[in-house]
């Protein structure tokens, strides 16, 4: 499909969904399509004057994706009114230190649009206390409130709550989904060190079942459904190890030195890249920045790269095959089969989180940490800043809906 | 609207009564001494104001209460009873300092006092000094200061005195006091103890305050001797603490603080006609256990002592003019969980003038200078006079440079803590008038404040925060407090308001300081006939703002507070009995965003003096 057949059919797509998406009911009927729309698209005037007409079997609602029972009833099941956040952008914003609410905001695909706090929005609720992070399994977000001690389940598109899951976690920071278990880390008490543990969490119910214990200070957590990573940042101190869980039996297959501080994790291939930053200055035992491969066959490290002593960098990314990454206030790209870490930048700014998604880089800037911040959009082709829109109060986690 | 109406009619009954000349009720009896006597001999042209027995006897669960409905200070209280920070004319917490017996006790650790770990009822007199006092009282003295004094009293006399109350949330309260003392010997004691459980409903929230339960004990003893010219004086002072920090709305807590201060204070004065010299030596100690989960043993904590010592010479030239030198040195010595342990020495000296001109004008020049410690030492100035148009009618003016040194945290904090900070400066002016009629007193200041190199916590290039010295700020605002007193049979009427506009903002983004007010206002309104008395409180505070772009707010809101008392009639042992109902509107309000304030209460007490 060329370029413009792809605007057009995306600027038609915004326009249907914004015209209807006021509609409380997910499945769009035709005539609303039709008042909405105005006139300006007959499509859904045609069909609903006749169902059966073979003229039907056309892309009715213009998705590329001909369909006989999209015009009957105005929608496509395979491409159906998912929400009012379908197709965006979602970010957590940890919300001010100290008191008050976190908050997610959704920007629309082709930033046409940004909203605040879409959870308080949709429920009339606040979130809580440091919203930490956001993961995701089929339809649903799983919203985790770090010192709300409390995870929030949403529909991703419409953010309408589905169930709060407040018992069994204690400063919980990362989720991610294998089939129906879900897996939480949970610092504990940050002042010790033996009580850090990975909560475990049926989908179905949406309760906490078990926990795993590991060591101390468990982040970030990813998945290639055979096992669950969690790297151990360490909390408010530091740790070099990452634990891998068997999620047959969810048990803990086996522990791995990989460098102090891992902070950041991708999966690329059949390997495991993990960017950790080394111990800071001031712990007086400074140590480098190191970035290692693991092979998920052999759970062995494989490759490492070792950054200069004072080199401390974070925020892993993968475009393509692009690892990024930022250091010292700037963002460094590397091709996966590079031999050494790249010498310059691409990109200038400090950022507090960012990812790369197709050819893009999403990056937040927290500003003073206690207003408004700002995620900004990279073209990596260019690696010029395209799209620069303001979000919500320390913005920690960018998604994707699409 | 109806708290508008009392006001305004409050204010109209004060500003339209006739009036004559008063007495000034700072001037005191020869034998009554308090240890620091530039608070009132060097300041002429500053604003200083003691509030009475009256006040500190009805809201003396802490310095909190005593100050958020007597003063302009606007106090960042995370919920009732837990830290508690003042703004002083728009600065922040660690801008005003707390000065017990003439030495600042504001924290090494966080530069601030939290103003619920003080019992106001230890203390004899406790003096609001508005506007930059750096050069008297060194670091911290931006906004103003809060001055805890003892007095000591050689006279005869034997008191007792013991109060206890009960309110609601299971809240008790003792307080006593002793007091004997002779012509040459004075001796007190004081122990307050309180203990509540705090777990006030959160209105229309469905919820308690469910983590903040607090208890704190301070005992106090003072003592003092003379022979011929020589006079000893001991002031000591316990504090011990253990609160639970409450849960906000949106997030639980299970934590506990646990502080402990101790303070001791020698001093040896020689007076002869023309010279009083004093020698002071001093040790102050504090300590904070914080514990995340208050059922287990893990604390971290941060302790410092204070080794204090410090000459001071007055000299009266004439019966016009007078000299003060001081020459101080201090010994911080300062550990902690995250701050290593380290110190800091100090040598200061400062010169205070003072010079009647004439009945009419007064003026008084002060300097400061300071040594050996890290960091660049500005020399500190301050200038204030006094003129004294009219027996009713007065114009006070002062300006100074003020500075903040950086705290042990500022400096030493893993990770973070940066140990190339310089001190906090800041420019003030002010300019006050002063009208004493015998049935009113009314004061109207206005005050500017431009303040640099303010230490700001923010996040470096590696991701973690570090403090610089880079805010400016800009404070300027007007103050009015006003006194009125009415007396016809045996009725007597007082109505003392204050209140003040404070604009005070971010040099970078040109925004309001987050959690000041631009209104505040107090009202206390005095009833007494015969044995019975009553008395009603107002407190208004403005909409203050919770992010940087002042897009978050705290809502404004007014709270009301009724209380009465009656003393019985027995022979030589006066009882009184009283009670308060606090929040008699029972509104609800946050004084932090997402932390309620308490919901309508009560308290009772019996108090015997004997």
């Amino acid at each position: 499909m060329n370029f413009l057949k792809k605007l057009s059919l995306l600027l038609f797509v915004t326009v249907f969904l914004f015209s209807c998406s006021s509609d409380d009911d997910v499945n769009v009927e035709a005539p609303n399509c039709e008042q909405a729309i105005n006139g300006t698209i007959d499509i859904c005037t045609i069909l609903t004057e006749d169902p059966t007409d073979p003229i039907g079997l056309e892309d009715c609602d213009a998705d590329g994706i001909n369909n006989l029972t999209e015009c009957q009833n105005g929608t496509d099941p395979l491409d159906a009114f998912l929400g009012d956040y379908e197709r965006g952008i979602l970010i957590t914003n940890e919300g001010p230190f100290g008191e008050g609410t976190g908050t997610v905001s959704f920007i629309s695909e082709d930033f046409s649009s940004t909203s605040g706090s879409i959870f308080n929005t949709v429920n009339n609720l606040d979130l809580g206390n440091i919203v930490q992070s956001m993961g995701f399994n089929g339809e649903n977000a799983y919203i985790v409130v770090n010192n709300s001690n409390k995870m929030h389940v949403v529909n991703r598109y419409t953010f309408e709550l589905i169930a709060t899951i407040e018992t069994g976690l204690d400063n919980p920071r990362n989720f991610v989904a294998v089939e129906n278990t879900g897996y939480v880390t949970n610092w504990g008490d940050p002042f010790d060190d033996n009580d850090d543990y990975v909560a475990l969490i049926d989908l179905t119910t949406n309760t906490i079942t078990g926990s795993i214990p590991v060591d101390f200070g468990p982040e970030k957590i990813v998945t290639d459904r055979t096992s669950v990573f969690v790297a151990h940042q360490g909390g408010y101190g530091q740790n070099n190890k990452i634990t891998i869980i068997d999620t047959s039996n969810n048990t803990v297959n086996s522990t791995v030195d990989v460098g102090d501080v891992p902070n950041s994790m991708v999966l690329f291939e059949d390997n495991l890249w993990i960017l950790c930053g080394g111990n800071p200055n001031f712990t007086g035992n400074e140590s480098n920045g190191r970035l290692v491969k693991l092979d998920l066959n052999s759970n062995n490290l494989i490759q490492a790269f070792d950054f200069g002593t004072t080199d401390h960098p974070g925020s892993l990314s993968l475009d393509d095959s692009n690892l990024l990454f930022n250091l010292n206030g700037a963002v460094f790209s590397m091709d996966n089969n590079a031999t050494s870490l790249p010498s310059t930048s691409i990109i200038d700014g400090f950022f507090y989180t960012m990812t790369a998604k197709n050819g893009k880089l999403y990056a937040t800037d927290a500003g003073d940490f206690s207003s408004n911040g700002t995620l900004k959009v990279f073209d990596l082709s260019t690696n010029s800043e395209i799209e620069s829109t303001v979000v919500g109060i320390i913005p920690g986690g960018i998604y994707f809906n699409e | 609207m109806r708290h508008f109406y009392i006001l305004f009619v409050l204010f109209y009954c004060a500003s339209s009564t006739s009036v004559l000349a008063q007495l000034d009720s700072i001037q005191k009896l020869d034998e009554v001494i308090i240890a620091d006597t530039k608070l009132t001999e060097y300041a002429e042209g500053f604003q200083v104001r003691s509030l009475s027995d009256s006040i500190l006897s009805r809201d003396n669960a802490s310095l909190t209460d005593v100050l958020r409905y007597n003063s302009s200070i606007y106090f960042k209280e995370n919920g009732y009873g837990m830290v508690s920070s003042p703004s002083f004319r728009g600065t922040n917490s660690s801008q005003t300092a707390v000065i017990w017996n003439g030495i600042s006790i504001n924290s090494n650790l966080n530069g601030q006092t939290d103003f619920n770990l003080i019992a106001p009822n230890s203390s004899d007199q406790i003096t609001i000094r508005s506007g930059g006092g750096s050069v008297q009282y060194g670091s911290g003295a931006i906004g103003g200061s809060i001055h805890l004094n003892n007095e000591i009293a050689f006279r005869k006399n034997q008191k007792n005195e013991l109060e206890i109350s009960y309110g609601s949330y299971e809240t008790s309260k003792a307080i006593f006091k002793s007091v004997t003392s002779s012509d040459n010997i004075y001796s007190s004691v004081n122990v307050s103890y309180i203990n509540s459980l705090n777990d006030y409903k959160y209105l229309g929230e469905g919820i308690k305050n469910e983590n903040g339960a607090f208890q704190k004990l301070n005992i106090g003893y003072n003592f003092g001797a003379r022979f011929n010219n020589h006079v000893f004086t001991w002031n000591s002072n316990y504090f011990y603490g253990d609160r639970n920090f409450s849960s906000s709305i949106t997030a639980p807590s299970k934590n506990n603080y646990k502080d402990v201060t101790t303070r001791n204070l020698l001093s040896w004065t020689l007076k002869s006609s023309q010279l009083i010299s004093k020698f002071k030596a001093a040790h102050l100690f504090e300590r904070y256990r914080y514990f995340p989960d208050k059922d287990k043993l893990l604390f971290s904590e941060g302790k410092s002592n204070t080794y204090i010592a410090d000459y001071s010479l007055d000299y009266f030239a004439s019966k016009r003019l007078k000299f003060n030198a001081i020459l101080n040195y201090t010994l911080i010595d300062a550990k902690g969980s995250n701050i290593g342990s380290n110190q800091r020495n100090t040598l200061s000296a400062v010169l205070l003038m003072q010079h009647k001109v004439s009945s009419i004008l007064s003026y008084g020049l002060n300097v400061r200078k300071e040594f050996l410690n890290d960091f660049e030492n500005p020399l500190l100035i301050s200038l204030d006079g006094k003129l004294q148009l009219r027996p009713w009618y007065a114009i006070k003016v002062n300006a100074s440079k003020n500075y903040r040194v950086p705290t042990f945290n500022d400096l030493f904090w893993e990770a973070g803590g940066n140990i190339g900070l310089a001190p906090e400066t800041s420019l003030q002016a002010e300019l006050g008038q002063v009208f004493e009629f015998s049935n009113l007193k009314f004061n109207l200041n206005g005050f500017f404040i431009d303040s640099k190199d303010l230490i700001s916590w923010r996040p470096n290039d590696s991701g973690f925060w570090q403090p610089i010295n880079i805010a400016e700020t800009q404070n300027y605002g007007l103050e009015v407090t006003s006194e009125y007193l009415k007396s016809f049979n045996q009725h007597h009427l007082s109505v003392l308001m204050n209140y003040s506009y404070t604009k005070a903002t971010n040099k970078e983004k040109n925004n309001q300081l987050l959690y000041v007010p631009f209104h505040k206002a107090t009202g206390l309104l005095n009833y007494q006939f015969k044995k019975f008395s009553s008395y009603y409180q107002v407190l208004y505070t403005g909409k203050v703002f919770t992010t940087t772009d002042n897009i978050g707010v705290v809502d404004p809101y007014w709270v009301c507070n009724l209380g009465a008392e009656y003393q019985l009639n027995t022979a030589h042992t006066p009882i009184t009995i009283g009670g308060k109902i606090n929040n008699i509107f029972n509104i609800y309000y946050e004084n932090v965003a997402y932390r309620p304030m308490p919901d309508r209460n009560f308290q009772l007490f019996i108090n015997f003096k004997f």
